[in-house]
């Protein structure tokens, strides 16, 4: 029945929850902190949205979801990834469902 | 006692005044150069200023001020000031001396006017800074203490004929020195030796040189023969800006023969020519073989006019330097370094590198 709704959960996220989840395993996996802001502007850069507060609600909805925490740093909203979050993009990407897109940030602090 | 402000002033105050003066700088070292009986360190936060000077910046040397602007006002009176205007330190701290004396309610006493005396760049020869930071000086904080009247004289020394001369800096500091001390020294002689006419006392003299007028002062042998128009033109003093049309004047005449004395009313006639009554002393100096004559002039030249002098030359200067640029104009290729198009162009190479993710995920036990 959980996995189940696991399951739901997983399949209902779209394109810019799958990248946040995405992006922030990989930052993590480079020691770089990712933040809200940035989250905009690679969201805007793939043109995935335009507005920031449409990328504050992808997060929310994430966050709610238990897929990732935020955490308040030096005035900063840092995202990490959690371990159910980490399932749901792994279910993502064995299912092939969105085509990964590189983080401009993330390619700008390499 | 002489007060040296920077790197030039210092060693101009040092050498006027056998080492009784006080020098002030921002840098320690450069502090340590000269010999000075007193010596204030001006705090500055800039690391270069403390280690070597404002070089070029007039800001370090203004900030520097605040650290050590009371003292200074309190040592100045009565005294002399010397400074170069192109540098960081004497320009800047100067010009805060400058703006504090100029922005007094009060007149201040004459016996308690400082006389400036100021070493100005050659325009040919030296940095543009150097010249610019003129500029700005002789505009701004020179200017405005002129038009308050609450400074004594102002000497105007250039180096226009160190660099023409080719004359070594200690060298050079040292007929500028020795010219200062031909003035300073008129009174001492009007004491020394025995009087002959008129008469030029310390009162006279400190009254003289409490004036807010530029000093132009000149030392020759006097011929009785010949007018004493021509031989003052052609006796201009050559380490000073040539002067305007005097205001006032003084002159010492030495005579090796009081037999000579009545020769002196031809001097008198060119300066009523002129309606400038001098204040002058004949005296008998038997240690020379000619007449010797010390003269001053107080004009009163506007800094302004000084301005576009050094702007005219200036922007000629600044001209020819733009030409021979041009002349060796050298075309390079631009090349941008651009982190974000770089990045962009990379994010548009598509690439999967989804199992490192997973792999990692799983290292930290997220998987």
């Amino acid at each position: 029945m959980l996995n189940e709704l696991l399951e739901n959960q997983i399949l209902n996220l779209k394109k810019p929850h799958f990248h946040i989840l995405y992006w922030t395993a990989m930052a993590e996996e480079k020691g770089v902190l990712y933040n809200i802001t940035n989250i905009f502007d690679d969201l805007k850069f793939i043109k995935a949205t335009r507005t920031k507060q449409s990328a504050v609600a992808y997060v929310e909805a994430l966050a709610s979801l238990c897929f990732i925490t935020i955490n308040s740093e030096s005035n900063r909203k840092n995202i990490y990834i959690t371990k159910y979050g980490a399932r749901a993009l792994e279910y993502l990407l064995s299912k092939q469902i969105y085509k990964t897109e590189k983080s401009l940030f993330l390619e700008v602090s390499k | 006692m002489n007060i040296g402000i920077g790197g030039a002033g210092s060693k101009l105050a040092s050498m006027a005044s056998d080492r009784e003066c006080t020098i002030i700088n921002v840098s320690e070292l450069e502090l340590s150069k000269v010999e000075a009986k007193s010596k204030l360190l001006a705090v500055t936060h800039s690391a270069k200023g403390q280690l070597r000077g404002s070089g070029k910046n007039p800001m370090i040397g203004r900030e520097a001020f605040s650290s050590v602007g009371q003292k200074i006002m309190d040592i100045i009176k009565d005294n002399v000031v010397f400074s170069s205007t192109g540098g960081g330190t004497g320009n800047g701290m100067t010009s805060i001396l400058l703006e504090k004396l100029s922005n007094q309610e009060d007149s201040i006493p004459l016996d308690e006017r400082t006389v400036f005396v100021f070493v100005l760049p050659y325009l040919n020869r030296e940095a543009t800074e150097y010249v610019e930071n003129t500029i700005e000086f002789l505009g701004g904080p020179v200017s405005a203490s002129i038009d308050s009247g609450n400074t004594g004289n102002i000497i105007l020394f250039s180096n226009k004929l160190k660099f023409e001369g080719r004359i070594p800096e200690s060298e050079y500091n040292k007929m500028i020195v020795d010219s200062l001390n031909s003035f300073l020294g008129i009174p001492v002689k009007g004491e020394m030796y025995r009087l002959l006419d008129g008469h030029i006392d310390f009162e006279d003299f400190d009254l003289f040189k409490s004036k807010p007028y530029f000093n132009h002062f000149t030392q020759f042998q006097w011929n009785p023969d010949e007018p004493f128009e021509n031989q003052l033109r052609h006796n201009f003093n050559s380490l000073l800006l040539p002067p305007e049309r005097a205001i006032e004047a003084m002159f010492l005449l030495e005579l090796p023969d009081p037999s000579l004395t009545s020769k002196f009313y031809d001097i008198l006639d060119y300066f009523a020519a002129d309606n400038i009554p001098p204040v002058y002393g004949v005296v008998h100096n038997p240690e020379i073989t000619q007449p010797q004559i010390t003269v001053s002039l107080l004009y009163s030249r506007k800094p302004r006019e000084i301005v576009d002098d050094f702007k005219r030359i200036s922007d000629k200067y600044t001209r020819n330097r733009i030409k021979k640029s041009l002349e060796q104009h050298v075309v390079l290729q631009n090349r941008k370094l651009d982190k974000i198009n770089e990045a962009r162009r990379l994010v548009e190479e598509s690439g999967n590198n989804t199992g490192d993710v997973l792999g990692f995920l799983k290292r930290i036990g997220k998987l």
